[in-house]
């Protein structure tokens, strides 16, 4: 059997708003195996976005139980948290959140510059990025100056850089058009095929289809899975 | 991890260029200012610091309290500092200076120089300051009369250098032409002493009744030895009265000791002042040179710091206005897995990148400026003082400084935000209260309004003092030395340019009304024989007939001196002051008396009462002062009435030249000479107003930089308005309203503080204007009027700009 990489056990997530206590995330129990590509799915304000959030430990659950590789993420300070998802997640946003400011090359140098990797070793490791993707020539161009796809693309490098256990991609192609959106889609799924955990966020029947399960959420419950 | 940290700051100043240059501009003018003013408050400090035996020298100070009149003097008498090397084992040495006799004529080729800068001194000159000896002993340079030492300005003048210098002759007007050898030639005395001298003469030279423990008119230093308490030593002084003056006052008063003495209300005070403390915190009758005042240093550096923190606040308030530009930034970076720590340092970097790129902006500034700045404040300040090894530290050092003061807040407010909410941009960046910004504005505003009113302030009472009703005329009125001029020469001429066309009158004149003009103060008594109840010092000024007419006094009681009256020689004109210290109710023919050199009672008849006229600084009220006739003809006071100034002048030149061709013309006129007693207060008015002008315009600027964001952050909303029918001016007014309210405010708050400083300040006046409503009710039209050009400036060019293009860029 492959390695539990996550559990959650009746995590539910609240928020005040005003006098009323609104129910985001309820009762959710999910587990995910090292290997699985899963899809998220469900309406606006199902919940997606929150539970990947929460996954992410960019958000917190605030009842039930969540384990990360094992250790209690609920009961953990938030430096800790910080921590292990520094260390094991990669992030990959709708909006691609580039830094406008650094090229291609520094933007995807960046978590390695957060990890204290030396910079022979970032300058290899971007270096193979880089060429693995096949956009070598365009490491000296700033954010603005590519594509949306080739923006997401380096979102993706970006979140892979750090090699990453769970990868995280929340509506990745929400803003591209369909022939990025499948060279994107095709790309997590050769990923998720060389052993990349993944879990996505999306609207789009097509999109899940590539997920090795899909996760049907409606008003922040699992309705299927 | 720091070059990655420079680099995104740099290219986010490349990217926001208006934001950046404000912020350099800003902080640069602050900078700037702050260097500035550490040149001048350094310069400052550093008086008399250079002296090797600094810390243990002293000068003797005089306080003396006799029948009203209170004198504190920097000088003492000729013997004092022998005694109390003699008594006390603790004083090592002592040198005196006297120059009472003011500037002498020094021949060069076949014509007299007028030289202010000389001094007799004694030879222990060089055992106690520290002047390097270009050629010379310095030891027995002075120990023999007719000896002398030069500056090296003055040997080149003379002789055209040092080496030539030594041995030759030089020729004065003392005592009818006394040659002077050139025994040694010291460096130029440094700009930071509070005294100033080219030529040293010996002491021997000197004209005095020596020996007189009465008479206070030798500047005295000494050298105690290593480890002395000087303030334990002043406790001596009491000693020394009682053993050596009460027997030389009991000669011609009745008192056995000090106690006696002081019963009566009077007062013989002899005290030592450390030589470094001289330039800033003495103001004493007779100084050697003018000094500064700690005040200003202090007023002046906080000036400083206030500009310095208005620009920085410049940063704060634009950095966290702009702040949604950075929060994807932050958010981005967060979830990449940077700690807060990391970000709040970068951001610190970015501030400190601000900092030196404006240190070197700054600097620029300050060598542009410094010329102008020495123009105002009456300073020789160098830019290559900078270079020196202290000042580099403090040059480096202080962009770091700067950039944490004015980074610190910024970089926790950006590296607060939480990635979820900015990465959903759930940010709000609405119209949310931030009450440290305003909080930020109005002090930056009330600093701007309080330096301002300090200014106006300063102004109007400089020119309440040059219009006040002084009890003389002090316009038209030419005042021309008479040294080198014989006795009958002067008569002569000053009767033949009275008969001129445009000269009213003339008289001779050695004491007028401004402070840098003779003085002469003697004890008088109501009865032949002096007690301590019936004496009191007074000024007492020898003068002729037309004085009081030429000099534009008024006689309030009695008359004036008259040629038809014979007996005037033995008669006395008493000012106001002078009759109430008396104690006389009717004064015209009441009898004071006084002693001459040889202790005998001279009776004088009062005949007249002058009204009081100031003659010392409008910081000090009207003292006693009396005038008998005599003779005072070293200058010759001239009553001009004609609108050819010039040429009149030239005329009168040309009578001296013809009567005497080797003396320099030698002239002021009353009103300059009555000016220059003012300088300092006009300089700090000066210099209090540009600094005014610096603040307010770097609290604009920042100004400009906050409404320029809130118009950008709000063009969507003011698109929306427009469509909807809004008129420019209500666009306006929407963007000007919060701005205008905060200035308002920092009116409010400015003025209370401002009235208190300034009344304070007004204090140091015996004469001086009442802070009347209208000085801050026109500071706030003026905040209030450049707040609102400035801030019109940008809200009319977003208010007329087309709503099409605003909301089309969704």
């Amino acid at each position: 059997m492959a390695n539990i990489i996550l559990s959650l056990h009746e995590a539910s997530r609240t928020v005040n708003s005003g006098s009323n206590k609104v129910t985001i995330l309820d009762d959710i129990n999910l587990q995910v195996e090292e290997g699985e590509f899963i899809s998220l799915m469900g309406p606006s304000g199902s919940g997606k976005s929150t539970l990947l959030n929460c996954i992410g430990m960019l958000d917190a659950f605030t009842d039930g139980e969540y384990a990360f590789l094992g250790q209690s993420v609920h009961r953990m300070k938030e430096k800790d948290r910080s921590k292990l998802y520094k260390e094991y997640i990669g992030f990959v946003f709708q909006a691609y959140h580039l830094i406008d400011e650094l090229k291609v090359y520094e933007n995807i140098e960046t978590p390695l510059l957060y990890k204290g990797v030396k910079a022979s070793e970032r300058k290899a490791m971007v270096a193979d990025m880089l060429d693995r993707f096949g956009v070598v020539g365009k490491k000296d161009l700033f954010p603005q100056q590519l594509s949306g796809g080739q923006q997401q693309l380096v979102g993706i490098m970006r979140a892979l850089i750090g090699s990453p256990k769970l990868i995280l991609a929340d509506e990745p192609t929400g803003n591209l058009n369909s022939k990025q959106s499948t060279e994107i889609m095709e790309l997590f799924a050769e990923l998720n095929k060389e052993g990349a955990t993944i879990i996505q966020a999306t609207h789009s029947e097509n999109n899940a289809a590539y997920g090795s399960r899909i996760v049907n959420l409606l008003d922040g419950k699992i309705v299927s899975q | 991890m720091i070059k990655n940290f420079i680099k995104i700051a740099w290219r986010n100043l490349l990217k926001n260029k208006g934001f950046t240059t404000i912020n350099i501009v800003g902080l640069s003018l602050g900078i700037g200012c702050f260097v500035m003013i550490s040149l001048y408050v350094t310069d400052e400090l550093s008086y008399d610091k250079f002296h090797e035996n600094a810390h243990r020298t002293y000068r003797i100070d005089s306080d003396v309290i006799f029948g009203g009149t209170e004198l504190s003097m920097a000088v003492t008498s000729d013997p004092m500092g022998e005694t109390i090397k003699n008594d006390y084992p603790e004083v090592e040495s002592y040198v005196r200076f006297y120059n009472s006799n003011g500037s002498k004529l020094i021949r060069k080729g076949n014509t007299f120089i007028n030289e202010d800068a000389v001094t007799h001194v004694d030879s222990t000159l060089f055992k106690i300051f520290s002047f390097p000896v270009i050629v010379g002993d310095p030891h027995t340079a002075l120990v023999e009369p007719n000896s002398v030492v030069l500056t090296e300005t003055a040997a080149e003048r003379y002789f055209g250098s040092p080496e030539l210098a030594l041995g030759q002759m030089l020729e004065t007007d003392d005592n009818n032409e006394t040659l002077y050898e050139v025994t040694a030639v010291i460096e130029d005395i440094p700009k930071n002493s509070h005294f100033n001298f080219d030529f040293f003469f010996s002491m021997h030279n000197v004209n005095y009744g020596f020996g007189n423990f009465l008479s206070h008119n030798f500047h005295t230093y000494v050298l105690l030895r290593e480890g002395t308490d000087y303030q334990a030593f002043n406790r001596n002084f009491r000693e020394v009265i009682n053993k050596y003056l009460v027997p030389q006052a009991a000669q011609f008063m009745q008192i056995d000791n000090i106690e006696e003495f002081e019963a009566s209300g009077n007062k013989l005070e002899y005290s030592l002042f450390p030589l470094t403390d001289i330039h800033l915190y003495s103001s004493r009758d007779i100084e050697l040179g003018v000094n500064g005042n700690i005040q200003y240093v202090y007023i002046f550096s906080g000036i400083a710091l206030f500009i310095l923190l208005i620009a920085c606040i410049n940063f704060m308030n634009l950095s966290t206005a702009k702040s949604s530009g950075r929060a994807k930034e932050v958010g981005v970076r967060k979830v990449l897995g940077s700690e807060r720590k990391s970000l709040i340092w970068q951001f610190l970097t970015e501030s400190s990148l601000i900092a030196y790129i404006s240190i070197f902006v700054g600097l620029f500034f300050v060598w542009l400026t410094l010329g102008w700045f020495n123009g105002i404040s009456g300073k020789e300040l160098e830019f290559s003082s900078l270079l020196r090894t202290k000042f580099l530290a403090f040059l480096v050092l202080l962009p770091l400084v700067v950039g944490v003061i004015a980074g610190t807040y910024p970089a926790f407010f950006l590296s607060s935000f939480t990635p979820i909410k900015v990465l959903k941009g759930k940010l709000s960046m609405g119209p949310k209260k931030n009450t440290l910004r305003n909080f930020l504005v109005v002090f930056q505003f009330a600093t701007s309004v309080i330096l301002i009113i300090g200014t106006i302030v300063i102004y109007k009472q400089i020119n309440h003092i040059q219009s006040a009703n002084l009890g003389f005329d002090k316009d038209q009125v030419l005042v021309v030395s008479n040294a080198g001029i014989a006795g009958s020469a002067r008569e002569t001429l000053k009767n033949e340019i009275e008969q001129m066309v445009g000269v009213k009158s003339a008289s001779f004149a050695g004491y007028l009304p401004v402070s840098s003009s003779s003085r002469s103060d003697t004890s008088f008594s109501t009865e032949t024989v002096m007690t301590e109840s019936n004496g009191f010092n007074m000024q007492h000024w020898r003068i002729d007939y037309d004085y009081i007419e030429t000099i534009g006094m008024e006689i309030i009681a009695g008359r004036n001196f008259s040629r038809e009256f014979g007996a005037d020689s033995t008669a006395i004109i008493l000012n106001e002051t002078a009759v109430k210290l008396a104690g006389f109710e009717d004064p015209i023919g009441k009898k004071i008396y006084t002693t001459d050199e040889n202790a005998n009672t001279i009776t004088r008849t009062v005949i007249g009462v002058v009204k009081n006229f100031n003659y010392e600084s409008l910081r000090e009220n009207v003292a006693g002062l009396s005038f008998v006739l005599g003779n005072s003809s070293w200058e010759t006071a001239y009553r001009l009435d004609t609108s050819n100034i010039a040429g009149l002048l030239n005329t009168i030149e040309n009578k001296y030249k013809a009567a005497v061709p080797n003396m320099p013309f030698q002239y002021t006129f009353l009103d300059t000479a009555f000016d220059n007693m003012y300088r300092q207060e006009r300089r700090v008015g000066r210099v209090a107003l540009s600094f005014a002008v610096l603040a307010i315009i770097i609290a604009c600027l920042g100004l400009f930089g906050l409404v320029t964001y809130v118009a950008e952050q709000r063009t969507k909303e003011i698109g929306v308005r427009k469509v909807l029918g809004a008129s420019i001016f209500n666009i306006v007014r929407m963007l000007s309203t919060d701005f205008v309210k905060l200035v308002a405010l920092s009116f409010v708050i400015a003025t209370p503080l401002a009235w208190w400083f300034m009344s304070n300040w007004l204090q140091d006046f015996a004469y001086r204007i009442t802070l009347s409503w209208w000085i801050f009710f026109v500071t706030g039209l003026i905040a209030l009027a450049i707040a609102l050009i400035t801030l019109s400036f940008q809200a009319i060019r977003a208010a007329v700009a087309n709503p099409v293009n605003s909301l089309r860029s969704e």
